[in-house]
Order: structure tokens, then C-alpha cells, then sequence
């Protein structure tokens, strides 16, 4: 069957759109970089979707928990015996991604026979300039999409997760209007908040592609705020080896507040 | 890094990190069996005495600079006190070599741990995986080569948060103390005094304050160096102290040169 080539891009086609619908209720991810370091924010998970990878890169991921699971165990080994075998300096995420993860994930995503991940990640590695800090998404088929423009212009300091397109770009302009890498935590946390609002006011709307309003944001963080927040920092300025650890209760206090 | 094939993800179940290392070729393994007479005729370099007692703010864990084989002096900046995590410590003696290499195991292994399993190795965790380095080591001991006798200090702060001390043998043997240990060749000079302090000094060493406890450091330190060669003790003339690091609650702090040297004016030379 899949020997004539057009059955096969069929097959592939047919498994994007499978993958898709399993991705599609994934609470999205937020990754900005802040004057402390780099961001990661969610809400309203049923378990924890923000993990600590190396001392200076994080993850984040939507999809099955198997999956995601394997992977973060898979991206922890290699990082660990690189740092073992040479040192923490040599531990890249862009070696990670474009040389280990990639190739993997889109063989398995191409063997039709075999079954895909159904994951897509949002990696971060802190630098010590907000200029330095390196956003990579992963997905499925091994796409890569980084932050790091070859022109100034193009480059971002924030990257999005989630399950639908439109949610992602929704909250891309939101972040692309409001998100300047020099804010501090505090600025950043209300921001990903909001952009993470922005995302799901654009879900229920499907009809309207302008931004929602701020009043619109302003009375739907309430609501989303109960689901319960999950957000972890990769710390820029920390003396220790390790910049990961998940925000206290008192740092997203200020959230609520609001 | 390597490339990964297909089938590759996810091989070590994610809590042995030097099964992992063995799998990838990174992690030697001794022989199990060594023959008679395979006994190495190499000098090794060793580093010798290592000291560490309770006292009021925590665990105090010490040691000379020197490193040696056979009769000469190799090095006089060694670090035998090695920090493993936040609250942990493991000081050495012994072959430099394997004893750097197990630290680096050690230290790669819990966070390793942490990472994938998403909670701290226990105490008890830690103090095991040590012992199972030192006997995966035993065969290359049998050998002549690489004996480590290690000292590890860590802070539980988990439930009943408390201080915890052990010592080991060779073989892998964990024994943990009360009040103090010593290993290393300056050692039997070293626990003399620290058995005096503790029983006849004006405080026991669990009721000394931080001055008081690198002070008594510094001293026992100082009196193994005058009988024991291989201890470098301190180094009045190159202005070479040893090192003095704390474990405790609040995790690691190590000693600055600066105040060593202030301490050691005031309390011993």
C-alpha cells in the first residue's frame, strides 16, 4: 500500500490530523524571558507539565503523558552524560534539540507503521542577557522553532505552546504587543498570565480574529486563576549551578491580587 | 552528545545513572576476579587526612592540601572536601583519581535522580550510593590501584531534620557517627585530639561555636602534619590553609581563605 507515494504523504497526512486532535486539549505553555531569566507559566493542569531538564535548560510539553514522559527522560539522559563526560558548558539546548530530538521524533513520526509521539515541547535555555537566552519548540514530526532570529528584528523573547493554531497565534500577537524582555517577574508573570487568557478568550471566539480587549482579559483571568497556576523559572542571576525551581505560593501571590 | 537511533530513547528506566554511564562506556568497571600477582607496582598519588565532627551550627568537614606519591609531595592546593549537592559533603582520602571520579558520579547521580523522579534521593539513598561505588571500586583495590576511604556529611532536611555523618571503608562499608571521624594517614593523630576535645576540652565538640570548631580544626590538622609527611597541615611560609567547609541547614558554606587564615593567627600559630 504505502510503496505508491501518494498513499504514504496520505498516511502522514492522516496521522498529523490524528496527533492534532489528541494535542488539541492541552492547556497551553507560556516561555518568555524576563530581566531574572526565562519564564515558563501554565494553568489548570491535571499534572505537572514544567520540568527541570539540566542546570540551565527546562521543558515544558502538552500531549500524552507516556509520551512526554519518555521523551523528558530521554532529553535528561543525554544532557546528564554529556555534562558528565565533558562539563555543564558543553550541554546545549540547540545540540539537544536539532542533533538528539529531532532526527528521532520525525523518523518515528514517518515510520507509519510505528506509533509517533504525541508530544510537542517548549524547551528553554537561560543566558546571562535576556539577548543570550535561547526559546526552542519541538514538535511531533521533529519541526524545530526557536526564538532566535538571524536578524535582530526577527528574534523573540517568548515562545508558545498549545493545541490549536489559532490559540498559539492569538497568543503570539498578544505577547508580540505587550512583552518587552527587560520587564521584571512580577511584570512578566501578569503577562503570561494575560497571554495565556488571551488564548483561551480567542477559543471561545472563534469567529473574531482581533486581539481580545483588556476588559475581556481583565474579567476572564479571574475565572481561569482557580484552575490553579504552575510556573517555574530558569533563574539568570543565581550563584548556584542549578537556575531551575518552580515559583513559591508568595511569588504568585501578586497574580491574584490583581 | 550522541546521535540517537530510533529505538535508543529512554534506556536507563531513569534512576541508575552510573548504570547508564556503563551502558554508554563511560564509567570504567573494575574486575571482579583479579588474579594473583596482577598487584600494580606504580606509585599512586594519595591524599591524605580528612576530619569532620557535629558542632552547634552543623557539620564541619576538613582537610589538608597535600597530595603525595611515595615520598614526594605531588601537589600542595589539593581539594579533599567535596561538595555533592546542596547539603551534602564528601571528603577524601586516598587516590585522588578514583576518588575525583566517584565525587563526580556521585554529584551527576543525584541530580540525575532528582530530575527524572521529581523528588530528592533520601538520605539513606545518598549514603547507599556511595557504599555501591566503593564496592563496584573493590576489585581495582584488590589490585593495588584506586583505594578510596571517604568521609560524606549531609544535612537531612527532611522529616526529624538533623545533621548526618558516616565513614567508610574500602570495601563500601558506611558507619555513621555521633560526634566525629578521621580517615586518612594523619587520622590516628587527628582522632586523638578530637577524642580529648570531646571528653575532656572545655565543651564537647557538639557544643562548639563555628570560631571555636575550625579552630579545633586547624589544630588537628596542624599536629598530624608534624608527625605524618603525607599531611600538608598548614603552610606557614606559602600561606596555604586547609580547607574548611560547613554543612547545615541552610546547605553548604565554604570556609573563606581570608577567615581561615584570621582564625588560624588567632587560635593557633
Amino acid at each position: 500500500m504505502i510503496e505508491e507515494p501518494y498513499r504514504w504523504v496520505e498516511a502522514i497526512a492522516n496521522r498529523r490530523e490524528y496527533i492534532e486532535t489528541q494535542l488539541a486539549p492541552g492547556s497551553p505553555l507560556v516561555a518568555l524571558s524576563c530581566r531574572e531569566g526565562i519564564l515558563f507559566f501554565t494553568i489548570g493542569q491535571t499534572r505537572q507539565k514544567i520540568f527541570e531538564i539540566y542546570d540551565r535548560i527546562a521543558m515544558g510539553a502538552i500531549g500524552h503523558p507516556g509520551d512526554i514522559e519518555r521523551l523528558r527522560m530521554t532529553v535528561i539522559e543525554l544532557a546528564s552524560t554529556e555534562g558528565f563526560a565533558r562539563s555543564a558548558a558543553d550541554v546545549s539546548l540547540r545540540r539537544l534539540a536539532h542533533y538528539s530530538l529531532s532526527p528521532v521524533l520525525k523518523a518515528a513520526f514517518e515510520q507509519i507503521y510505528g506509533a509517533p509521539y504525541l508530544a510537542r515541547m517548549l524547551f528553554g535555555e537561560v543566558g546571562s542577557t535576556p539577548e543570550d537566552d535561547l526559546i526552542l519548540r519541538v514538535d511531533y514530526d521533529g519541526a524545530i522553532a526557536t526564538n532566535a532570529g538571524t536578524l535582530a528584528a526577527t528574534a523573540r523573547s517568548f515562545a508558545v505552546l498549545s493545541g490549536h493554531r489559532q490559540t498559539t497565534e492569538a497568543m503570539e500577537i498578544y505577547l508580540q504587543s505587550e512583552h518587552s524582555p527587560e520587564a521584571p517577574l512580577n511584570r512578566a508573570l501578569q503577562i503570561a498570565l494575560d497571554t495565556w487568557t488571551a488564548g483561551q478568550l480567542q477559543g471561545d471566539d472563534s469567529a473574531g480574529q482581533k486581539s481580545p480587549t483588556s476588559t475581556q482579559i481583565a474579567t476572564a483571568r479571574k475565572a481561569h486563576l482557580r484552575g490553579g497556576v504552575e510556573a517555574a523559572i530558569l533563574d539568570r542571576k543565581s550563584k548556584l549551578a542549578i537556575r531551575y525551581r518552580q515559583l513559591t505560593t508568595e511569588e504568585l501571590q501578586p497574580l491574584a491580587a490583581r | 552528545m550522541e546521535p540517537l537511533a530510533a529505538g535508543q530513547f529512554a534506556s536507563s528506566g531513569g534512576d541508575d545513572f552510573p548504570g547508564l554511564l556503563r551502558s554508554r562506556g563511560l564509567l570504567g568497571i573494575a574486575p571482579q576476579f583479579p588474579t594473583a600477582g596482577s598487584r600494580a607496582e606504580m606509585v599512586q598519588t594519595q591524599a591524605t587526612t580528612i576530619l569532620a565532627f557535629k558542632f552547634l551550627g552543623g557539620v564541619l568537614v576538613a582537610g589538608d592540601r597535600r597530595a603525595t606519591a611515595g615520598n614526594t609531595v605531588v601537589y600542595d592546593r589539593a581539594d579533599k572536601v567535596l561538595e555533592i549537592d546542596r547539603h551534602s559533603l564528601m571528603a577524601i582520602a586516598g587516590v585522588p583519581a578514583t576518588a575525583w571520579e566517584m565525587a563526580r558520579v556521585l554529584e551527576h547521580s543525584f541530580q540525575f535522580f532528582r530530575r527524572t523522579q521529581l523528588q530528592e534521593m533520601s538520605v539513606d539513598g545518598k549514603v547507599r550510593a556511595l557504599s555501591k561505588l566503593l564496592r563496584d571500586n573493590f576489585g581495582f583495590v584488590m589490585q593495588g590501584v584506586g583505594i578510596v576511604v571517604p568521609i560524606f556529611a549531609t544535612y537531612d532536611v527532611r522529616e526529624d531534620p538533623a545533621a548526618r555523618l558516616y565513614f567508610y571503608d574500602a570495601m563500601g562499608a558506611q558507619f555513621e557517627v555521633a560526634d566525629y571521624a578521621a580517615t586518612g594517614s594523619g587520622s590516628p593523630a587527628v582522632r586523638g585530639i578530637l577524642y580529648y576535645e570531646n571528653n575532656w576540652g572545655k565543651k564537647t565538640l557538639a557544643k562548639l561555636n563555628e570560631d571555636e570548631a575550625v579552630i579545633i580544626a586547624l589544630r588537628a590538622l596542624d599536629t598530624a602534619a608534624e608527625s605524618d609527611t603525607a599531611t600538608g597541615g598548614v603552610d606557614r611560609e606559602g600561606r596555604i590553609y586547609p580547607i574548611v567547609k560547613i554543612v547545615s541547614a541552610s546547605g553548604i558554606e565554604a570556609l573563606p581563605e581570608r577567615r581561615i587564615a584570621a582564625l588560624f593567627k588567632k587560635g593557633v600559630a
